[in-house]
């Protein structure tokens, strides 16, 4: 409990400091292409391209997804909606989690409050994210899923997403600091979660036997922000408040995750350097 | 007056791992796993303001390791270490980031070493002047010379006004004028009453600059006093390794690690 609160303390009180940090993390990262940032929306364009040719047109041969208050979605919005969470989740779950190995000779003090480094690397990407939901937000007013009330719950599941975020770093941050292993299993692991996401494959029936197994993979917390969007961006269903149990289910895991990861953090973090 | 930097019984212990098994077992044994190496033994010393004390010693004595955790960038295993007042070290590693430009550097080691929005305004144009490199400032760091770099790393060092200084054989790089200039900068701050650490091999710098030493030898404290008495003491002890034979130099250096390797207990 303790270490928690050392560490939210630490997120609100360097706020600035995570601004300008992940602003200078954003600049490096491009500074060698002479598109620049303009490549952070032309590489995801691309990859969606694929994945609507192959799931799309290949395996569903062009079927619209049926939602679970009985509006059809052409395949490629429903992909998309739920697509750029991934493009956001899965380069900050990558980078965060060697975020301090690969930080911590550029800083020169045992009292940098060492917790932010994770966040500024989760906020350099977040950026972008904004921009693709904007991208994505004009382009669906072009369609029949016009922006409607339902909207107003995206802050909400922005915030959901990024203290997931902040959890999972914390964890990972920590444990691949020490075993540098983790960053490979971590690799593999989210290669899994992108098919057992529902991401390209509508499972909200998942039936074997006459069962439904979907619960199943509702245990993956990214299932929850992923419908999430899907339900502000599409308008379809008040998402959080039509499913209150998984809501529950979902912030008791964050919490979870989040009081694990701020006590390995705060134990190891004078640590580090002698890890290196 | 009273002390700015005390260190009491410090050690620094390090693992020597041969496998990666070795590795895993030290972080699953509760007591660890693995050779011990003491990088330093019972270190105690104060420092005063205007102290500047001189390190010696040589190659792997635990001159840098122990500038390091003055510095607070690495953590003693045991023992304590009181600084009072904000500390700043140069090294020749300056950790800068390579694809920011110099102003950006600027920004960002100022905001790693925690200052606030408004000092770093304040600091950036002083800084800029005394690394004086011209239109570099706004290039990468990639296409800096070797000494634009340390320079600036030098200028960003000394311009946040630390009160305690560590150099740890920085000055070795640069240019004469560079050099000249940075000693100027370092007098200042030693008559400004500030307490400096100084790390080199050069003993004409330490016994110019340095009012006491340090003689470190396998991490432990060989000397301690003022640069009269500890520096030509050193340069005997010196005279001597280097006239050994290669058997005798190779019975110092197994001496030595016997000694590291856990002699003294905790």
């Amino acid at each position: 409990m303790k270490s928690m609160i050392t560490i939210i303390k630490e997120q609100i009180s360097s706020f600035y400091l995570i601004l300008r940090l992940s602003a200078f993390e954003m600049k490096s990262a491009n500074s060698n292409n002479y598109l620049g940032r303009l490549w952070e929306v032309l590489n995801p364009i691309t990859q969606l391209l694929i994945y609507w040719f192959i799931f799309g047109i290949g395996v569903r041969k062009g079927q619209n997804v049926t939602m679970e208050n009985g509006a059809e979605v052409p395949f490629f919005l429903w992909m998309v909606t739920g697509m750029i969470v991934w493009f956001f989740i899965y380069p900050s779950m990558l980078n965060s989690s060697k975020s301090i190995y690969s930080r911590l000779n550029l800083i020169a003090k045992m009292n940098f409050p060492m917790s932010t480094i994770p966040s500024y690397v989760i906020m350099a990407n977040f950026y972008t994210h904004l921009i693709l939901i904007a991208v994505v937000t004009i382009v669906l007013q072009f369609t029949e899923f016009k922006l409607s009330l339902y909207f107003l719950q995206l802050p909400y599941f922005l915030l959901a997403e990024l203290l997931l975020l902040l959890s999972f770093a914390l964890i990972m941050s920590t444990l691949s600091t020490i075993i540098r292993d983790v960053q490979q299993f971590l690799q593999s692991y989210l290669r899994m979660m992108l098919y057992l996401t529902p991401l390209l494959w509508h499972t909200d029936k998942f039936i074997i036997n006459g069962q439904n197994w979907a619960f199943l993979l509702k245990l993956n917390p990214l299932y929850y922000i992923v419908e999430g969007f899907r339900a502000s961006l599409l308008g379809t269903s008040w998402y959080a408040t039509e499913n209150p149990l998984y809501t529950l289910y979902f912030w008791v895991l964050t919490f979870i995750m989040f009081l694990i990861g701020s006590v390995l953090h705060v134990k190891f973090r004078h640590q580090f350097v002698d890890y290196l | 007056m009273s002390e700015t930097v005390i260190l009491e019984n410090v050690y620094k212990k390090y693992k020597m791992h041969t496998s990666p098994k070795e590795k895993l077992l030290n972080l699953i044994m509760p007591g660890g796993y693995g050779e011990d190496f003491y990088a330093l033994q019972n270190i105690s010393l104060t420092a005063k303001p205007g102290d500047v004390i001189g390190f010696v010693g040589v190659n792997g004595s635990g001159k840098s390791t122990l500038s390091n955790i003055i510095a607070g960038v690495i953590p003693a295993t045991s023992g304590t270490v009181k600084t009072i007042g904000q500390t700043s070290i140069i090294a020749i590693q300056s950790g800068l980031n390579h694809q920011l430009t110099g102003r950006e550097n600027i920004e960002l080691k100022c905001l790693m070493l925690g200052f606030k929005k408004k000092e770093i305004q304040a600091m950036e144009p002083e800084i800029i002047e005394f690394a004086d490199i011209g239109k570099f400032i706004d290039q990468p760091v990639k296409k800096y010379s070797s000494g634009m770099k340390s320079r600036l790393g030098f200028a960003i060092s000394v311009t946040v006004n630390p009160d305690i200084l560590i150099v740890d054989e920085a000055l070795s790089v640069g240019d004469k004028v560079f050099a000249e200039k940075s000693k100027e900068r370092m007098f200042e701050f030693k008559d400004q009453g500030k307490t400096i650490f100084f790390v080199s091999h050069n003993m004409r710098d330490i016994k110019s600059f340095c009012n006491k030493a340090v003689w470190l030898e396998y991490g432990e404290i060989k000397d301690f006093g003022p640069v009269k008495e500890v520096v030509p003491e050193y340069e005997k002890f010196l005279k001597k390794y280097k006239a050994m034979t290669k058997e005798e130099q190779k019975k110092f250096r197994e001496e030595v690690i016997r000694k590291q390797s856990g002699l003294a207990t905790i």
